[in-house]
């Protein structure tokens, strides 16, 4: 997961994200690769306190060098698509857990990313909002985005087209899932 | 274009960065309060050190601007053997109008501590023997009455001239002019008030008596022993005269008249208002420095806080950085976040200490009339000195926050 991620590096063998060899760039091309190819998700949102879902969203386009209006009306147009039109100016303290998971997603897909990379994304989730959040997932899947989840839930791995089980660190089963669950 | 940029990305870690300080209002402030005591120390230095400079410039230009002043002292500067005694009198005072070019006018002066009294009151203050060259050389001026006259000192007449501080305190609300005044128990006629020359350095110019030369020779108990022994000399020169040649022909007619062989100790020393300038330049400067050397400790202090808050956010905000990481932020990014937190910090309690600074010289200057003044390069420099603070101590943990492992940091709790 880290690795795909761009956050580290392997010690052995080569990494190709997008044809890149990502053993081979800057820590700062590195950063370039997180930012513009891949979107996080985490289990704990990890949305930043006190600061409102748009200000969050539009993070990582600080990052990306565009100017604040663009930020905001990109940020503000991600967050639209989420169904969180209303809740824009709300500091994550006021939202649900769903809401929070969701602007996350919005943030993640801000930048236009190759790759959404969740971890154990519905981990803090009750199980209809866990659904919910799935079927959001699978929607972006259809629109063209790849999306890698680590679960540990086998209902939750349902939902994939493609499933890689490890146990103990290493690759025990991967192939396509059968009796997919879809979005309804 | 990148410059455009670089005042956007500093723009958005100012916004980040009041964001955090807002978060731990209370820590902010106190941290801030440590940079704003050490601000408010260094300035209030710099313009008490500045307002002594001033200070002794104002006593050396109200002793008179082209001046020199000669004492019966042995010239310590010089090296030799120690056992002369100093020498000074009138006709050295003489020789010098005649001999040296450019003098305006000589006074020789004898000085006492002298008891004033009238029938109400009594009053110690500084009593002067002067001649009419006094008032030239020194640019003293009466208010009312008259000065001391060539006459006055022919016949050592008992008349006395108050300054306005003897004569607010001797007289009040009445007119000292034509007034009689005992002086040390013998009595004297006032026939002049001084005009205010105010107070330097903490000394009151306006306390003291003027009586004719010859008068104080007879009155006053000087210490000295011959018959015209002189206890200073002050010597006028031409404003168009280079103080320093005048020196030069000064030293060698005294020398002349004493004897004195090269390599001898002169039982004279001759300053000029220059040297005492300069002199206390440096004196000033070095109390100065020290005073300020002194303050910048608090500042000092005040640095270490910023730079332990600063290790303090950074180790509390692990997952933010990693986060932040995650989302694309560079070590850059990550590192200029916290220069420019630190930075902000710094600059509002350096603005806060300026403020009180300015406030706090403001009473000072009003309850000890004493000059302290805070200029606008100073000013202005105490905030860059802030934000300089800011990035100096708050540089090793925003390269800290910068190096921080994005995994790792992601992973903390």
């Amino acid at each position: 997961m880290n690795l795909i991620g761009a956050l580290d590096l392997p010690t052995r063998g080569q990494l190709l994200l997008d044809g890149i060899d990502l053993a081979s760039l800057s820590s700062d091309e590195l950063a370039a690769i997180r930012n513009r190819k891949i979107g996080f998700v985490f289990q704990q949102f990890n949305l930043l306190a006190r600061t409102s879902a748009l200000d969050n969203v539009a993070t990582p386009l600080i990052y990306s060098g565009l100017p604040a209006a663009e930020r905001r009306a990109r940020a503000a147009a991600t967050l639209e698509a989420m169904g969180l039109g209303e809740r824009m100016g709300h500091t994550p303290a006021k939202l649900s857990g769903g809401q929070q998971q969701r602007v996350a997603i919005a943030r993640a897909l801000v930048t236009d990313p190759l790759i959404l990379l969740a971890d154990e994304p519905t981990g803090a989730l009750d199980s209809a909002t866990s659904e919910d959040i799935m079927k959001l997932f699978c929607k972006l899947n259809d629109d063209g985005i790849t999306v890698i989840l680590v679960t540990h839930e086998p209902d939750i791995a349902q939902y994939a087209a493609r499933r890689v089980l490890f146990r103990d660190g290493k690759v025990v089963e991967d192939g396509p899932v059968r009796d997919r669950r879809r979005a309804a | 274009m990148s410059l455009a940029r670089s005042i956007g990305g500093a723009a958005i870690n100012i916004g980040i960065a009041l964001t955090a300080l807002r978060t731990n209002l209370m820590r902010s402030i106190l941290t801030a309060l440590g940079v704003m005591i050490g601000v408010l120390a260094v300035v209030l230095a710099v313009a008490v050190g500045s307002g002594a400079q001033v200070s002794v410039e104002n006593t050396i230009n109200q002793l008179g601007s082209n001046m020199a002043l000669v004492f019966p002292q042995p010239d310590t500067e010089r090296d030799g053997p120690s056992r002369d005694v100093g020498k000074l009198t009138e006709r050295d005072a003489r020789a010098i109008e005649r001999s040296v070019p450019g003098v305006t006018a000589t006074a020789p002066q004898l000085r006492a501590s002298i008891q004033l009294s009238i029938p109400a009151r009594r009053l110690g203050t500084n009593g002067i023997a002067v001649t009419p060259g006094y008032a030239i050389v020194t640019n003293t001026e009466v208010e009312n009455g008259r000065m001391i006259a060539e006459a006055d000192v022919q016949s050592a007449a008992r008349v006395i001239v108050l300054g306005p501080t003897v004569a607010t305190k001797l007289f009040g609300n009445l007119e000292p002019v034509g007034q009689s005044v005992r002086v040390d128990k013998v009595p004297f006629r006032v026939i002049g008030v001084l005009a205010a020359k105010g107070s330097s350095l903490g000394t009151d110019n306006d306390d003291v008596a003027l009586v004719p030369l010859d008068t104080g020779r007879q009155r006053f108990s000087t210490g000295l022993t011959g018959p015209d022994d002189l206890a200073m000399l002050f010597v006028g020169f031409d404003p168009a005269i280079d103080l320093n040649d005048a020196k030069r022909d000064l030293v060698r007619v005294l020398r002349d008249r004493y004897r004195v062989r090269k390599g001898d100790v002169q039982p004279f020393t001759v300053r000029t208002t220059e040297e005492f300038q300069q002199q206390s330049a440096t004196v000033t400067g070095v109390f100065q420095a020290i005073l300020v050397a002194i303050a910048s400790i608090s500042l000092l202090v005040g640095g270490i806080g910023i730079m332990n808050i600063m290790l303090v956010s950074v180790t509390e905000r692990t997952r933010e950085i990693g986060l932040r990481m995650a989302l694309g932020a560079r070590r850059r990014d990550i590192r200029n976040q916290f220069l420019v937190e630190a930075a902000v910090l710094c600059m509002i309690g350096g603005l806060l200490g300026l403020i009180l600074a300015i406030t706090a010289a403001k009473i000072f200057e009003r309850v000890a009339e004493f000059p302290a003044p805070i200029g606008a390069p100073v000013a202005i420099g105490s905030i860059l000195f802030s934000a300089m603070i800011g990035l100096l101590f708050g540089g090793y943990p925003a390269i800290r926050a910068s190096r921080l492992s994005p995994i790792e940091a992601l992973r903390s709790e």
